[in-house]
């Protein structure tokens, strides 16, 4: 390693290679956002209100094209002002065709529809500004990891100095 | 450059390792070096680099609505200049360790590659006379015990009067080694930590004292340095 100082092109072509490993990660999601055109296609459950239909820490893939939404579906939607993404299933939907379409969700575990969650003043979701997809596919458990992730957050402090020092070191 | 211990069944470490070596000792006996192929490899790996690091930050800046457009171009871009470096990894540069030009200007491309779990180093080498004449290509290879001692230290003697002996062109411009290398072949010396001591002729080979195996001297220091 320490060889490699001497030599310009070689400590480059180092850096270089765990830059591409870090970019080349971010651009397949990019990539997969710009396929569903959602700005984040996968998303990991976080609480308990879907259940039984999803567990905390399952892992789900939303499609956001074709905005014709039907009841039944259970959509991904962000609040404003809140960055925490919400799982739940639409139950009422007014408007649509010409007109915007607005939609009423509710947790499967919940007593109560989602109207108390919603922003202040706001009593139905607009399906092209606060939807970012619907859930076509999930993966029961493996979003855990980001879970402990978020909730440790010295976990991916180490985890990320320990890739570092690993592409670094080797020149395999 | 410093000696470092190698690990000697790492078939990569072998590798890297004599890879490095081999540039070092062509520049010293003055052959002129060109960087063309690394530097085009580093210019499409760096701009790759660039364009997902604006990426990053105009998303971080500004959202994804804003940034939707430029996102898709950008990803089309990013893996266009991946395909294109790992064209160029494989298809341009193919392990080449060496490229450049002797003191008469004549050109010289060295290749490298080894098999998986065989400690063997193979050498493609390309040598023309000048840019417009035909180039002769030959495939030379070597163990790597020749120039590496049991602890795994790099004797670089022994890889130079290789190369020597074997590439005509390195041959001329480092007569030496030809001459050292000759002798060992012939068993009048047998190697040591780097400098060559006339000894006894030895028998000929198969009787275990051939010129791959290490001298007397660096087994015995290895045996003492065994921790049991």
């Amino acid at each position: 390693m320490f060889a490699a100082l001497s030599n310009p092109r070689q400590s480059l072509t180092q850096v270089l290679n765990f830059a591409l490993v870090l970019s080349t990660a971010f651009m397949l999601w990019k990539g997969l956002s710009v396929a569903t055109d959602s700005p984040s296609p996968i998303v990991v459950v976080l609480s308990g209100s879907m259940e039984p239909a999803f567990q905390r820490g399952d892992l789900l893939f939303l499609w956001n094209r074709g905005q014709n939404t039907q009841i039944g579906e259970i959509v991904v939607y962000n609040v404003k002002g809140k960055d925490i993404p919400i799982v739940h299933r639409v139950v009422r939907k007014y408007g649509g065709g010409d007109k915007p379409l607005k939609l009423l969700t509710k947790g499967d575990n919940n007593m109560a529809d989602d109207t108390e969650l919603y922003a202040k003043g706001q009593d139905y979701l607009n399906r092209s500004e606060d939807i970012i997809g619907s859930v076509v596919g999930y993966i029961p458990f493996v979003g855990y990891v980001t879970i402990l992730l978020s909730e440790h957050p010295w976990m991916k402090t180490v985890l990320l100095g320990l890739m570092g020092i690993m592409v670094v070191l080797q020149r395999e | 450059m410093a000696a470092s211990k190698i690990a000697v069944y790492s078939l990569s470490d072998l590798k890297n390792t004599t890879d490095d070596a081999l540039p070092n000792y062509l520049t010293s006996l003055k052959f002129k070096q060109s960087h063309a192929l690394t530097d085009v490899r580093l210019a499409l790996s760096s701009t790759a680099v660039i364009i997902a690091a604006i990426t990053f930050y105009a998303d971080y800046k500004l959202g994804w609505d804003a940034t939707k457009q430029g996102t898709f171009w950008a990803v089309i871009v990013y893996f266009i200049l991946n395909g294109a470096l790992t064209f160029w990894i494989w298809g341009v540069e193919k392990g080449k360790v060496f490229n450049g030009e002797g003191k008469d200007g004549a050109l010289l491309s060295i290749s490298s590659s080894t098999q998986k779990h065989s400690p063997i180093y193979y050498l493609k080498v390309k040598t023309s006379a000048s840019i417009t004449a035909a180039p002769t290509t030959s495939e030379i290879s070597s163990s790597f015990t020749r120039w590496f001692d049991s602890d795994g230290y790099f004797v670089a003697k022994p890889f130079q009067q290789w190369l020597a002996s074997e590439i005509a062109m390195i041959g001329e411009a480092d007569p030496k080694s030809v001459e050292a290398a000759k002798k060992v072949r012939e068993g009048y010396v047998e190697l040591t930590d780097g400098d060559v001591k006339v000894v006894e002729k030895n028998e000929p080979q198969g009787s275990g004292s051939g010129k791959e195996t290490p001298s007397k001297k660096i087994r015995e220091r290895s045996r003492k340095n065994l921790k049991l």
